[in-house]
């Protein structure tokens, strides 16, 4: 029996229903396209950590949070709730739990400029990227009466995303616990390390929702692995990932997994090449309705 | 995390054997036992191959070559060879006798989860088949989890999901209000259980929902002890703004407790008390909790002796290094100096001076240090231990709310021992070592106060009497239980938000401004003994 005092180091996951039943598909949201919002609002929230300075654990919590809230018939659906309402909420949330509380100000800030068709440098919001000369501030600054609804509007989605998780915010990461085990293999290698905590902040995009179906120790394991692997250090000999209680087959699913990250992103990138990824609901629907019409155009 | 435990020699003949004819160790199998499962390999392959724990942990290898030891008369090699085949047969015959004893325990097991739904699928499944018997998904995952244990170490996954609504308990009545909600007794509509039902309360906050309500769910999902209350489940109202916490009920809090009976604890009685309560805290400081509100009205106790704290409205995650903290922690009396003095770094030590307050409580049935106000407060606790020096209590000076200080130029002649002990005239019925226990943790200095895994360890719970066996605690009429609960003179915990005051101690030795008016003096040199 696993004792609870290892409730901190593991996760609550995703049950099989929540994973191929979501409220958006239920709200006739095309998987890909909710696939797309998803992965997106998950770098907007990437990004919006950056720039509040949080630190990535916080950030990479963040993620988790945001990426539990739409799983499940019982989760959000992204034709009531915008990705970047919820991306907001649920960094400010994580930040408010953690040693580095942020103001709803500071989060409002930070997330009018990332979406500011004219100053974003967020590919999928402004797909020519950053511009060149700055732009005029008026162009990504929030107005007081703005930042008034939208922070309503943030304290509200705050008290969802709560609601909807059952008020667990527990996430436990990998990311140290990969730093762990890499010492107890003697891999002293600063790349190994660094290579293997770039996996684990991809993991966080993956399609594949890695963090929310597997377990930290699992998820360290792999890119232990990986990252071994592409540094060309030796590790021990024999299946030493069972010492980290993971098995063959959970490390090969999660090494693929987070292989297939990069290729997903590049898919993307070239797939909303001319447009932006829908971030609110207009948005959402607008791009609903655009592919009913090249159905039925076709 | 994880203890190496050889499991070979079990049968006496055979090792005899082993040593004398191989003793060359790589031979041996041996076992590690990880926590919950075991993973068995030979050493000397080093490749790890999984098996059940039961089974055939030791299969005597053919040997081909002999060793030096060997034997050279054939005849003695071919008795020892004959008893080997013996022996041999009868291991294999037991092993077999111990695999059908599991297979059959594993079948039984699978029809009585299973119903007639046959063999059960051992992978995890990962696709929903719509006809499946809806209990069917979670049946597979036990199933998984029993599996999977015997191997590899399982980590507790749980689920997710939306909170239910507060229609599904029935309101029996109310308990009481406290700093951060009110609490009332409840049943849950479906099972018929009595919970405890705590309403948040949510004050529309500028930065949405409190911090402290999240800290509370937080640390209570997390501190899973038997001397922690129990947080079932949060459920919502109707209104965005109403949350509940579902808590186990208990009959009592310590503090009620005290109020009604007419003499105080037993020491053993003490020592059990106070045991759970220190042990709780121990494991909340293991996982890096501060409760930051120890005070006997938090902890509640059921008629079974059991005690477990409650209200962890004030508790938070701290680290190494500590974050900065508010200081406008901790209800009044049992608040520690340095947060008295202001101090913005603190740590697990001011709940170890709480707990020294309980302890105080626990022997006399009164509060041991009732300020009306911080000044107050502090005057009370150096009339107990006598005024701070340079010598008990290195550093103080520096603390915020230190330089109002003015404290008596005859300063008490420090007394052998670090911390100094407590007069022995305030607990005339306390042992020796309990007397060494209450002033460790009324120490003024933080850095001298034990910390909670101390405690568990200190005489004065090994020394007669020994603590009572909880099933012989007695028991009480519950106040909780029926009627509504009279509201406690304690003060309440700080209010979050509040700004930390600027504090003037000018008064405190001088019996001027702020200070207290009933009592002569604020006292120490009228201290007894």
């Amino acid at each position: 029996m696993a004792p609870d005092g290892l409730k901190h180091l593991s996760n609550v996951l995703a049950t099989p229903d929540q994973l191929s039943n979501s409220s958006s598909s239920i709200d006739n949201i095309p998987s890909d396209l909710e696939t797309s919002i998803r992965c997106a609002g998950a770098q907007l929230t990437q990004a919006a950590g950056v720039l509040l300075h949080l630190s990535q654990d916080t950030i990479a919590q963040a993620i988790v949070i945001f990426t539990r809230f739409w799983l499940g018939a019982d989760g959000g659906s992204l034709r009531i709730y915008s990705v970047k309402d919820v991306s907001a909420a649920a960094l400010y949330l994580t930040a408010k739990l953690s040693f580095q509380p942020t103001s709803p100000r500071s989060v409002l800030n930070v997330y009018t400029f990332l979406l500011s068709q004219d100053a974003s440098p967020l590919w999928f919001v402004r797909q020519s990227g950053a511009p060149e000369t700055p732009p005029s501030p008026e162009t990504y600054i929030l107005s007081e009466g703005g930042y008034q609804s939208a922070r309503l509007v943030l304290l509200r989605t705050e008290t969802i995303i709560l609601r909807t998780l059952g008020f667990d915010t527990h996430v436990a990461l990998p990311h140290t616990i990969a730093l762990t085990y890499l010492q107890t293999l003697g891999v002293t290698k600063p790349a190994v390390a660094q290579r293997v905590i770039q996996h684990l902040n991809a993991a966080l995009l993956s399609p594949q929702l890695l963090y929310v179906t597997h377990q930290p120790n699992a998820l360290a394991v792999a890119a232990i692995y990986l990252a071994s692997r592409e540094e060309e250090v030796k590790l021990v000999d024999g299946e030493w990932w069972e010492v980290f209680d993971v098995d063959r087959e959970e490390l090969g699913f999660l090494v693929v997994g987070m292989k297939s990250t990069e290729g997903f992103m590049r898919a993307e990138v070239s797939r909303w090449k001319n447009r932006a990824i829908p971030m609110v609901l207009d948005e959402v629907d607008a791009e609903i309705e655009r592919r009913r019409m090249m159905e039925e155009g076709e | 995390m994880c203890t190496t435990k050889r499991e070979g020699y079990r049968d006496k003949e055979t090792k005899i054997i082993f040593q004398k004819r191989d003793p060359r160790p790589e031979d041996v199998q041996c076992t590690i036992q990880i926590q919950g499962g075991a993973l068995d390999f030979k050493s000397n392959s080093a490749s790890a191959e999984t098996s059940f724990p039961n089974l055939s942990l030791f299969n005597i290898p053919s040997r081909k070559m002999s060793s030096r030891w060997a034997n050279d008369d054939p005849e003695t090699e071919a008795i020892i060879a004959q008893q080997r085949r013996e022996k041999e047969l009868k291991k294999r015959a037991k092993a077999e006798k111990q695999r059908l004893e599991e297979a059959n325990k594993a079948q039984a097991r699978d029809a009585k989860a299973n119903g007639e739904l046959g063999p059960p699928t051992k992978r995890r499944r990962l696709s929903n088949d719509p006809d499946a018997h809806p209990d069917d998904a979670k049946v597979v995952k036990i199933e998984k989890e029993e599996k999977r244990q015997s191997t590899l170490l399982r980590f507790p996954g749980g689920e997710w999901g939306p909170c239910r609504h507060v229609d599904n308990f029935e309101r029996l009545n109310h308990i009481e209000e406290g700093t951060y909600g009110w609490v009332s007794r409840a049943k849950d509509i479906s099972t018929g259980e009595i919970v405890a039902l705590k309403k948040l309360k949510l004050d529309n906050s500028p930065d949405g929902f409190p911090v402290t309500g999240l800290r509370e769910v937080q640390t209570l999902l997390e501190a899973r002890h038997q001397n922690v209350v129990y947080l079932r489940e949060v459920v919502m109202g109707n209104k965005m703004d109403d949350v509940f916490l579902v808590m186990d009920f208990h009959e009592h809090d310590l503090k009620a407790l005290l109020d009604e009976m007419r003499e105080p604890f037993l020491p053993s009685e003490i020592k059990t008390v106070l045991l759970q309560v220190v042990g709780g805290l121990e494991f909340l400081h293991s996982q890096w909790i501060m409760h930051r509100d120890l005070k006997t009205s938090n902890l509640l106790m059921n008629n079974r002796g059991e005690l477990k704290i409650a209200d962890f409205g004030m508790a938070r995650y701290f680290g190494d290094p500590p974050p900065k903290l508010t200081q406008l922690v901790v209800t009044l009396w049992y608040r520690a100096p340095e947060l008295l003095l202001g101090a913005d770094k603190y740590g697990t030590e001011i709940d170890m001076w709480s707990i020294g307050c309980i302890f105080g409580e626990l022997l006399t049935k009164e509060p041991l240090l009732q300020g009306k106000n911080e000044v107050d407060q502090v005057s009370k606790i150096f009339a107990l231990t006598g005024p701070p020096n340079s010598e008990t209590w290195p550093g103080f000076r520096s603390l915020p709310n230190a330089k109002s200080l003015r404290l008596p130029s005859t300063s008490a002649p420090s007394s052998a021992g670090n911390p100094p002990l407590l007069p022995r005239s305030r607990f005339p019925y306390l042992t020796n070592a309990g007397l060494s226990l209450m002033s460790g943790l009324l120490a003024l200095n933080p850095a001298s106060r034990p910390t909670a895994r101390q405690c568990l360890d200190h005489k004065y719970f090994k020394e007669d009497p020994r603590p009572k066996p909880r099933e012989m605690f007695p028991t009480f009429p519950s106040k909780a239980g029926m009627e509504k609960r009279r509201r406690h003179h304690t003060p309440e915990a700080p209010k979050r938000g509040q700004e930390a005051p600027e504090l003037d101690f000018a008064g405190v030795f001088g019996g001027a401004p702020g200070g207290d008016t009933g009592e002569a003096g604020a006292g120490f040199s009228l201290r007894l003994g």
